[in-house]
């Protein structure tokens, strides 16, 4: 059984932006070519993944990112059962895709740290240390980018208005954090 | 410091991607014929121009996929970007 430990346990406030990590979440990366893998992927968690780029779509209890494209994160949109590390989408996604060799599903729950970042100022935040321009994307509910934050490998999902999901290596997500506290402390 | 657009995410920070060197070298068909000279001229040798230059690229810190431009070297004018297996455009 793994053991769900964060390396973060953080909350902090200032004026409006919230930071938290929210954990645990169920993340999955998935990757495949064929038609084929679409429409399992797509029976498998009952939901169409998005082949536009930098977008993201949504059901009830799950979210799929578009990464590149032949690769794409699935995220539960709730914690999850601390007590299991055996996720129902990510049996069927196996039966359906990596057990017949239509693609890979790799389950990287605790390879990644998620912070939410809720609040009028979240791409003030975001572009004291990402060189990517946000003007279109603050608009854009759904969007999905990966890029650098403080030299730091990121992606950033668009979750709704005044609403972004941060996805950070574990091993870096201490680091961004003091950063992006340090940073939300002056603006 | 400029701007690449990436074929994939669109228009990015030079900082975002990687530098894969010269674009358009095949490998030789039959290496064991070739002299340690013709290999070496293979393995090593890229050229270093003034003007246009065709290079790989990747964008490694977004959709880490490979793609290759044609830029400038002059002033790193970037004057098309199209993917791999694609023929470079004449310029
Ligand atoms: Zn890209």
């Amino acid at each position: 059984m793994l053991n769900y430990n964060s390396p973060l346990v953080k909350e902090n406030s200032y004026s409006e932006l919230s930071m938290k990590v929210i954990n645990p979440i169920m993340k999955l990366i998935i990757r495949g070519k064929k038609r084929e893998f679409l429409s399992g992927v797509g029976k498998a968690i009952n939901m169409i993944l998005p082949t536009e780029s930098c977008t993201s779509s949504t059901s009830n209890d799950t979210t799929a990112l578009w990464l590149s494209p032949d690769e794409w994160m699935i995220l539960s949109n709730n914690v999850i059962d601390k007590n299991t590390n055996s996720y129902e989408q990510e049996n069927h996604l196996i039966n359906n895709i990596s057990k017949i060799n239509l693609g890979a599903v790799v389950d990287v729950t605790d390879q990644y740290v998620l912070i939410n970042i809720e609040g009028k100022k979240i791409f003030d935040l975001l572009s004291t240390g990402c060189p990517f321009n946000f003007n279109d994307f603050r608009n854009k509910k759904g969007g999905v980018i990966q890029s650098l934050m403080a030299k730091i490998d990121i992606i950033v999902h668009h979750k709704e208005i005044n609403n972004v999901n941060l996805l950070v290596r574990r091993s870096f997500s201490e680091h961004l954090y003091s950063f992006l506290s340090d940073a939300a402390s002056r603006i | 410091m400029f701007l690449i657009n990436c074929p994939f995410c669109g228009e990015r920070e030079q900082s975002e991607f990687k530098a894969g060197g010269e674009a358009h070298i095949s490998r030789p068909k039959q290496p064991t014929e070739l002299s340690d000279d013709e290999w070496a001229e293979y393995l090593f040798m890229r050229k270093n121009i003034k003007g246009i230059q065709f290079e790989r690229w990747n964008h490694s810190h977004g959709c880490r996929k490979w793609f290759n431009i044609a830029r400038d070297t002059s002033n790193d004018q970037i004057k098309a970007v199209y993917k791999m297996g694609q023929k470079p455009p004449v310029i």
